[in-house]
Formats: structure tokens, sequence, C-alpha cells
């Protein structure tokens, strides 16, 4: 055996193990080249396609998954109303408040424009005092408009809430007054319980456009249902008035005789206490 | 001269004082259980066989769960007449009434109280009767809101008591 074949032999003996894991390696390289590159081939040729498709499905959404998603909604809207309400109620007050204020800004501003057109002794009158207080003369014309006005007077037994007498200047006998009478010495002895207040009163209620102004006398209370502006200033003239007539009116007399107390009611208080 | 009194409906929950209430208001029944909530309050104008009328404004007002103690009392005030109303058919609304009626006569100490029991339709009048004598429970009249059994009367002779 020559020199070269014995170095060979011992080449192959030392040598094969490493000579595969290189192989293996190389042909990982090679497999991995070809992926990179099949890719970027693939890539280019494919993406333009699906470029288009995504384009052609963003421009189908609405046609084909609109009215799916529609139908969904409103059946969702229609199982949960009362959810749906309480999450708008919030933002739909906002924006009635923007837009009344918005129109209570245009309202004044017509009224200012209109009221400067025409002439009237009123009008040099509420000139005279825009001027003088700095208001807009439509602002004080609205406020003539919100003027607060009595619209039911009740005297209530304390206790039993039944209706002693009462008074309405403008409307009829559409309402049951013995239920009203009733129902707001529940809600005043509810609130007066709940909140234990000792000795303390309820003394307004708020409702929409109306105030229920409420004072309290020993065995009785007087409660004034009032609309319009309902002022410091008002709120102060009622009270002295109230307080007037059961210093002067209200006796165990007129306490026990509802007529009486009713024509009585009616001499002292007009729509209009301001 | 108008003449009006407080009458409070008292009792447990689902006794039917809704439904007294409702039949005698507005000659109304429904088999659909509602509870009430707080208080609703309906006035009835009752003509009297002297000519007199009387404005009989009811409180019926949501029911307790173990006793007349935990009535609201701002509801129970300035009342002319209370009306301990107990289901016939349930034990447990009246087995605590005497001690009820205890409380109100010891609280409220010129209101009469009248005691119904209810539901008449649903158990046997005679056997009724034995059960609540040998119980020791005492009542006043025993209706039927559902049929208007002795709702009608109940409330007339109240009205005639009130005046008196």
């Amino acid at each position: 055996m020559e020199e070269q074949d014995k170095l060979k032999i011992l080449k192959e003996l030392l040598l094969t193990e490493e000579k595969e894991f290189a192989d293996s390696i190389a042909q990982k390289v090679e497999e991995l080249t070809k992926i990179v590159h099949q890719k970027k081939e693939l890539s280019y040729k494919v993406d333009p396609i699906i470029d288009d498709k995504l384009e052609e499905f963003v421009e189908e959404i609405p046609k084909t998954l609109g009215p799916t998603i529609t139908e969904a909604l409103k059946e969702e809207i229609k199982n949960s109303q009362d959810a749906v309400v309480e999450a708008l109620f919030p933002i739909i007050g906002k924006m009635i408040k923007k837009y009344i204020a918005q129109e209570m800004r245009l309202l004044s501003e017509n009224i200012s424009r209109s009221t400067k057109k025409a002439f009237s002794f009123k009008r040099w009158f509420r000139n005279t005092k825009a001027r003088a207080s700095g208001v807009t003369e439509g602002d004080i014309a609205i406020n003539d408009y919100a003027k607060p006005r009595l619209i039911q007077m009740f005297v209530i037994e304390k206790n039993s809430g039944i209706l002693i007498s009462d008074f309405s200047p403008l409307s009829d006998d559409t309402i049951d007054k013995d239920m009203v009478a009733g129902m707001l010495t529940a809600i005043k002895g509810f609130v007066e319980d709940a909140f234990k207040g000792g000795d303390q009163n309820l003394e307004l209620i708020e409702y929409e456009l109306y105030t229920i102004h409420i004072q309290n006398f020993y065995s009785y209370y007087v409660a004034a249902v009032i609309s319009g502006a309902y002022t410091i200033m008002f709120k102060e003239v009622l009270e002295d008035q109230i307080l007037d007539f059961a210093k002067n009116h209200i006796s165990k007399k007129e306490l026990e005789n509802n007529t009486l107390f009713t024509k009585k009611l009616k001499t002292h208080f007009t729509d209009e206490i301001v | 001269m108008k003449l009006s009194k407080k009458v409070v409906l008292l009792g447990h929950f689902g006794v039917g004082k809704t439904s007294l209430f409702r039949r005698f208001m507005d000659n109304e029944f429904s088999e659909e259980y509602k509870v009430t909530l707080g208080v609703q309050i309906k006035k009835k104008v009752i003509q009297l066989p002297d000519g007199r009328e009387l404005s009989m404004v009811v409180w019926d007002i949501e029911g307790h769960s173990d006793s007349v103690k935990d009535t609201r009392k701002s509801y129970l005030l300035g009342s002319h007449a209370f009306i301990y109303v107990y289901d016939l058919t349930r034990e447990e609304t009246y087995l605590h009434l005497n001690k009820d009626i205890a409380h109100l006569t010891e609280n409220y100490t010129k209101v009469p109280i009248k005691v119904l029991g209810n539901k008449l339709d649903l158990v046997n009048e005679k056997e009724i009767k034995n059960h609540l004598t040998e119980q020791n429970i005492p009542y006043d009249c025993l209706t039927s809101a559902k049929t208007n059994k002795n709702v009608q009367d109940f409330f007339s002779d109240l009205a005639k008591e009130l005046i008196e």
C-alpha cells in the first residue's frame, strides 16, 4: 500500500463524521436559500393579487355585511332598550342642553332685533331698563315670559296627608287633588324619614318646568306648585305671603271648615305673586 | 262640608292588600302579582245612609316581611283606621298578628284596627273559621278580593264607623 492510500484511509477514519456534518450544513443552507428565493418570488407575484382582493373586500363590506350588521344591531337595541337608553341618556341630555342654550341665544337675538324695529312705551321702558342694567333687551323680554306663576296651591294636614283646602288660579279640576295631597305627604314623609334629618322638613320638589314650594307649619303644610323661574326673590315673596296668610287667616275654625278656607285662599293669592 | 279620613292597609307581602284596594276603588281584580313599592293612594267618596259623604283616602303601603314594626312610621301617622290584612292560605302571615296588633295599639292609641282574612275563595269558610278560633287568631271580616265577597260591605261598615 502506498503512502497516499494510507493517508486516505486515515483521513476517512478520522474525518468522516466532520465531513458528514459539513455536508448536512451545506444542504440546509442550500434549502434555506431556495425558500428565501422562492418566498421573494412568490411574494412578488401574490402581493398585488392580495392587495386587489383586500381593496375589493373593503369596498364590498358595506354591501355584503352591512345589512347583517345593521340587523344584528337593531335586534340588540331592541332586546336591551333600557341599557341603550341608559347609555345614551347623558349624551342626549348634554346635546339637548347645548341645543337649548344655542336656541335661547338665537331667540334673544331675534327678539332684540325685532324689538329694535318697533316702537312702544313698553319697549321704550324695557330699552331703558336694559341700558341701565347692562342686560340685552331680548333677555329682559324672555325673563318677562319666564315669570313665575302660581299654578296650584294645597293646604295639607301634616301627618295624615288629607287635603284641607286647595286653590288653582289657572287650571280646572282635572287632577285628583286628594291623591296628590296624599302622595306629596308620602314623599315628604319618606324623604324626611330616609335621611334622618331630625326635625328638618322637605321644602322643595323640582319637576321639569315646575317647582313645588313646601312651607311647613305645626299641624299642616302649604304646597305651592309654581311654573316658570323659581328665583330666590320669588321664593322670599311667596314665603312672606304664605306666612302672612297663615298668621292672619288660618285658625282652628278655618282648618275645620274647608269651604271657608278655600274662599280665603282665593282672595289672598293671585296667579302672579311677584 | 267635606269629610275626609285616612285609612291604611297593612300586612305581609302578598296577602292581597293591593287586590282589596283595587277591588274597593275600581272594582277590578288581576291574578298578576306585582309588589307594591312605597305607597299608592286613592280616594273614594262613600255616600252614607244619612246623606252625608265621606272621602275615604286609602293608603296601600308595601307589605312587611316580619313585623308591622318594619313599616315606615311616616305612612302610619295621622291615620283614622288601620286595616290589617292576612292571607288565609299562609299561616306565616298571621303568625305574629297578635304581637303586631299590640304594637299598633300601643303606638297609635286612638286609631281603630280592623283585621281582615283575605283569599277566602281558596279555603273552606267553615273550616278556616274553626282553625282561626282554635289558633286564637282574630278577624273582623273574611274577604275575597277575587270574587268581591264581603269587600264592599266591609268598607261601607268601616265608613259608618269612621263617621260616628
